[in-house]
């Protein structure tokens, strides 16, 4: 079965992009690394200087490019 | 260095400079001359686990990279003439075997000794077999092991059949707590932590199955977030600890086994035994025959173990003026230790210097910008492998390869450790052999080094915004260690990412902006008072803002030192100098209300009563200090019987009948501190019980005085006063948390006393101790400073201290430029330790109120007034008033951005309804064509 | 003490303490020389595996 572009069958890994803030959410990403939290490595993420950077098209843009969900932390 | 001669201020320092064999300008480092020379030579820098030729480089980023000649092994140095296949295979014609000895004359105002420490050698000691048992290593020698660059490539393997080890046990304290001939009575300081660094990293190498304990007395982890990492080691890695004293270590099993076994003495008094296959001594520091040489020809007084002589009140100083000590040559230390005493030396000698300050140094340059080279992207990418932290995951020449076919994409290359100083060099040649000009690096996190490869580019004729940073270490290999294949998949598309906005990275010009020379120092305790006269005596005017109605901070419980210097008197002469100082102004009363500015632009506005004004600077120091818990246990507060840290002291010193009239004493450690709500050590407790319990016993040796404990920290040097205690008769009883000692009121013979009931953990019985007073040595916490870190947007950590920028080469600085810190603001510390701090933080304050001019980053907003339609919504959404509209004339209103409060964030252009603002660095169209590539639909 | 104030200062030993005060000072106006009896600056650290508490290279 489909539902838009998800095969149900298939395990759904969603692929994330990521707009991180360099203060504190890109800071904490690193931090997740240095401190060795494993997590699903369909991520991929952007770094702004301020969450405020993000603009709503970027998050549409992304959606459009082949993500499958958009996080904004900051 | 031969000698020293003149006084501070004009010394002539006479140097010996031995013959490296080969020409520094000509040698290029190809490695051709070690290739063929044909002598091999343990390498000391692999603690002799492997071999090195006799013409070398220390190691693979040695600074400088350039070969030299070991003349002791060299066959042309030892047969006369013979040899020469260097000379003949060197391309750079670079050989010189007719370099000579050279003595320099130096004149110099000052001298810092940094000449660090050398490792405890345990051979000659029975007891652990090292040097007869293959197994049996030092600490030194496992860390070369577990390097990515050692031996063994980083595998962990033990040397006498190369097969990894399934049971590994570190042995704490060789060498040092010991008494014995030729080892240390006292604490090396470093080997508890750098024992489970080694364990947990070793896990992280061998897998989970791997087996490590670690033996030892005490377990001393009292520095900052030390204590978190132990817990970690034993929770979550499964390291484990074992409170013993061995007895000896010997072969295992039968002939061909080479396996060891550890008999040991636990601690209820059981001998036991346990088999390894591997077992690392943790040897501790010591100061080599050579330096105390050094330290004799140069007059430099040393204690009775060889460190140079300093007193707690002036750290960094030796007994000879104008000569500086920092490191481990001023006492066993951790690297933060270290670095902080290095920059406090800095401080000492910018003091005893002002006043020549800039005469003979030239301001560094770089070569011009050629704008033509930004016509195409040329772009270049360099992806590290930083040893095994990413290469062991990300399939690094993969994504290297992957690179070269991207668009634009001219140069490719992957190291072993793109940040090192070598690499710089091959980066900056492949930037102008190839004409890049733009530079992608895959690596570990453009937070700590985005900076360096931005100043190497630059070096190299580029402009610094013109490299974009890939981040595969922090965010790829370290978060998908057990996904490989996936993590370089991600770290392909993130490359690809980087490589379309570097394609579309403009040269930014540097924004300069005025520097104002005084400093504010928040807090007048001994940290702030410290930093505050460093700062005046260097020139720079001081403001030192306090809460309080005077100046003296925790220091004024501080009756003496741990060396015995008078506490109290020293306060005094500080007051003094700092009242008296015509370069420091002292605001009593007054706290801070709001900070607004940046670095070498700061605006503080503070509040003295109902009176506000005003101060312009262009740094801060935090010296805010903190303050000891109030418990609701023991009977606090309950008993007039139990008093908190200084309190029984000073109870004594005011009414010596009171110590006359008790027969016994305790104390009881940790209370608040090490204990899930407050997981972290105060550090300087054990110190501050154990100088009360030996001036108790000193005054009057029939007193009985108990210290209840959980592990004794004496570190360093202080173990003196463990020792000492114990000599003198005070009785140490262990207890555990899970056991706490419980405290009752009691009437005994006639007297109210105190009835602490406590498990012994030798007898594993519970004992009853009557005491007449017991002192609580309670939690050091942090002030509750959220208000002020807010304003200063500088970070606290989950114990309320503040947090510094980097935990072991940064530890007074923030990462805010222009902000420092020192003093318990940081974290709990003896006063020593708040004065190297202090003065470190003047240091690096320093080398900003120097600066004419200060440089801030230059990604600020621009504004399209051509779009611009002059609504507004820019400047309502500005959280630092850097864009407001201006009338144009004929135009109407038109947004205007004011580039020196512009932190960059991008608020203003993500509400821009017209598009008119667009962001330097961080433009619309660059993040666009990111999302685009890491979409890749 | 002199009048004629040198403004340069000697560190002998280059390790990470070494070059810190080093770097500190070259920083503030004062010209440093730098003394290392081992034929590169980095001293022990260089040597260490990973340094806590982010297990970070010490290189």
């Amino acid at each position: 079965m489909k539902v838009g572009n998800i095969d149900m069958n298939k395990s759904f890994e969603p692929k994330i992009l990521a707009f991180l803030c360099n203060w504190c959410a890109y800071a904490g990403a690193d931090l997740a690394g240095v401190s060795r939290l494993q997590y699903p490595p369909t991520i991929r993420s952007i770094r702004v200087m301020c969450s405020g950077r993000v603009d709503p098209v970027y998050i549409i843009d992304g959606l459009k490019s082949g993500f499958d969900s958009v996080f904004v932390s900051g | 260095m031969e000698s020293i001669e003149g006084d501070a201020g004009n010394f002539r320092v006479t140097v010996r400079e031995r013959p490296r064999y080969v020409d520094m300008d000509k040698c290029i480092a190809c490695g051709i001359c070690a290739e063929r020379c044909p002598r091999k030579v343990k390498d000391e820098y692999n603690q002799g686990l492997s071999k090195r030729k006799a013409i070398y480089v220390q190691y693979a980023q040695a600074v400088p990279l350039k070969y030299v000649i070991d003349a002791d092994h060299c066959i042309y140095f030892k047969k006369k003439g013979r040899c020469k296949a260097c000379e003949k295979y060197c391309p750079a014609d670079a050989i010189d075997f007719t370099q000579k000895e050279k003595i320099h004359k130096i004149e110099v105002g000052s001298v810092i000794l940094s000449t660090g420490f050398k490792s405890f050698d345990p051979s000659g000691h029975d007891v652990y077999g090292y040097g007869s048992l293959p197994n049996v290593i030092t600490s030194m020698e496992f860390e070369r092991i577990l390097s990515a660059s050692g031996p063994f490539q980083g595998q962990l393997q033990r040397p006498s059949d190369s097969e990894p080890p399934q049971k590994i046990a570190w042995l704490q304290c060789v060498g040092s707590r010991d008494l014995h001939a030729g080892c240390h009575e006292y604490c090396s300081g470093v080997c508890c932590m750098y024992a489970i660094k080694e364990a947990v990293i070793a896990k992280e190498h061998a897998g989970s199955d791997l087996d490590t304990a670690i033996f030892f007395m005490d377990m001393r982890t009292p520095g900052k977030e030390f204590d978190k990492y132990y817990d970690r080691a034993r929770d979550e890695a499964g390291v484990r600890f074992i409170r013993s004293r061995v007895h000896s270590i010997e072969r295992a099993g039968g002939p061909g086994s080479d396996d060891l076994r550890i008999i040991y003495v636990s601690e209820d008094g059981k001998l036991k035994e346990e088999i390894f296959n591997l077992v690392v001594l943790s040897t501790g520091l010591e100061i080599s025959e050579d330096v105390r040489k050094l330290a004799q020809d140069l007059g430099i007084e040393l204690d009775p173990h060889g460190f140079a002589k300093t007193s707690s009140f002036t750290p960094v100083a030796t007994s000879r003026p104008g000569v500086f000590v920092c490191g481990a040559f001023a006492g066993p230390k951790d690297i933060p230790q270290s670095v902080m005493e290095a920059s406090a030396a800095s401080s000492a000698c910018a003091v005893l210097l002002a006043d020549s300050r800039n005469t003979l140094t030239q301001e560094k340059t770089y070569p011009p910008e050629d704008p033509i080279i930004y016509e195409e992207p040329r772009i270049g990418v360099f992806v590290c492998h930083c040893g095994i932290n990413i290469g062991g995951v990300v399939d690094v020449p993969a994504v290297r390869d992957y690179a070269e076919t991207l668009p634009n994409v001219v140069y490719v290359a992957d190291n072993m450790f793109t940040c090192s100083q070598d690499t710089q060099g091959l980066i900056r040649d492949a930037v102008k052999e190839n004409r890049l000009n733009r530079v992608v690096v895959a690596a570990c996190t453009p937070r700590t080094h985005e900076s360096l490869f931005q100043e190497t580019i630059r070096d190299g004729g580029l402009n610094p915004y013109l490299f974009e940073f890939a981040n595969i270490r922090d965010q790829d290999a370290w978060v998908h260690q057990k996904e490989p294949e996936k993590a370089t998949e991600k770290a392909k598309d993130l490359v690809r990412m980087s490589v379309v906005k570097a394609a579309l990275l403009e040269p930014i010009e540097p924004l300069l902006l005025g520097n104002r020379h005084e400093a504010l120092v928040i807090g007048g305790g001994a940290a702030g008072m410290i930093a505050a006269l460093d700062l005046a005596d260097q020139g720079f005017k001081t403001f030192i803002v306090e809460q309080k109605e005077k100046l003296g901070g925790y220091a004024k419980y501080v009756r003496k030192t741990w060396k015995g210097e008078d506490g109290r008197a020293f306060l005094a002469n500080l007051k003094e100098r700092v009242n008296g100082h015509e370069r420091i102004e002292v605001l009593l009363n007054t706290k801070v209300s709001h900070v607004s500015g940046f670095v070498g632009n700061f605006t503080t506005t503070v509040t003295t009563g109902s009176a506000e004004q005003e101060l312009e600077h262009g740094v801060i120091i935090l010296a805010v200090g903190a303050k000891s818990l109030k418990p609701d246990e023991y009977l606090y507060k309950q008993s007039d019987l139990v008093m908190r840290w200084h309190e029984l002291e000073e109870l004594f010193e005011k009414e010596p009948e009171r110590l006359e009239e008790s027969e016994a004493v305790a104390f009881i450690q940790c209370v608040g501190s090490r204990e899930p709500e407050r997981p972290y050590c105060s550090k300087f407790c054990c110190i501050s019980s154990l100088q009360q319990a030996i001036d108790f016993k000193t005054l009057k040796p029939d007193l009985n005085v108990y210290i209840l404990y959980r592990d004794i920290r004496t570190y360093g040097q202080r173990e003196e006063l463990y020792r000492k205690a114990r000599e003198l008769g005070v009785i140490f009883i262990r207890y555990s948390l899970n056991e706490k000692p419980v405290v009752e009121e009691a009437r005994i013979n006639g007297k109210d006393k105190l009835k602490i009931t406590v498990k012994d953990h030798i007898l594993g019985i519970p004992l009853e101790l009557h005491v007449d007073y017991l002192d609580l040595a309670t939690a050091i916490i942090a002030r509750g400073e959220e208000e002020l870190a807010k304003m200063l947007k500088v970070p606290l950590n989950e114990d309320g201290f503040f947090l510094e920028a980097h935990m072991k080469l940064r530890p007074v600085d923030f990462a805010t430029d222009g902000i420092f810190m020192c003093g318990m603001a940081h974290y709990p510390k003896p006063l020593e330790e708040s004065i190297v701090q202090a003065k470190a933080a003047a240091a690096r304050a320093a080398s900003v109120l120097i600066k004419e001019s200060v440089e801030v980053e230059p990604t600020v907003s621009v504004v399209d007034q051509e779009k611009c339609i002059g609504c507004g919504l820019c400047e309502v959404s500005c959280p630092f008033m850097a864009i407001h509209l201006v009338k144009v004339p004929g135009q109407g209103y038109r947004a205007e951005n004011i580039s020196a409060l512009c932190k960059g964030c991008g608020i203003c252009a993500a509400a821009c309804p017209q598009k008119a603002i667009d962001m330097k660095h961080f433009r619309d169209r660059q993040i666009l064509a990111m999302i685009e590539a890491g979409g890749g639909k | 003490m002199s009048k004629d104030i040198k403004g340069s200062v000697m560190v002998v030993g280059g390790g990470i303490a070494g070059m810190q005060s080093a770097l500190d000072l070259a920083n503030s106006g004062f010209l440093v020389h730098m003394v290392e009896k081992s034929a590169a600056i980095g001293g022990v650290m260089s040597a260490l595996d990973k340094t806590f508490p982010t297990n970070d290279c010490a290189m």
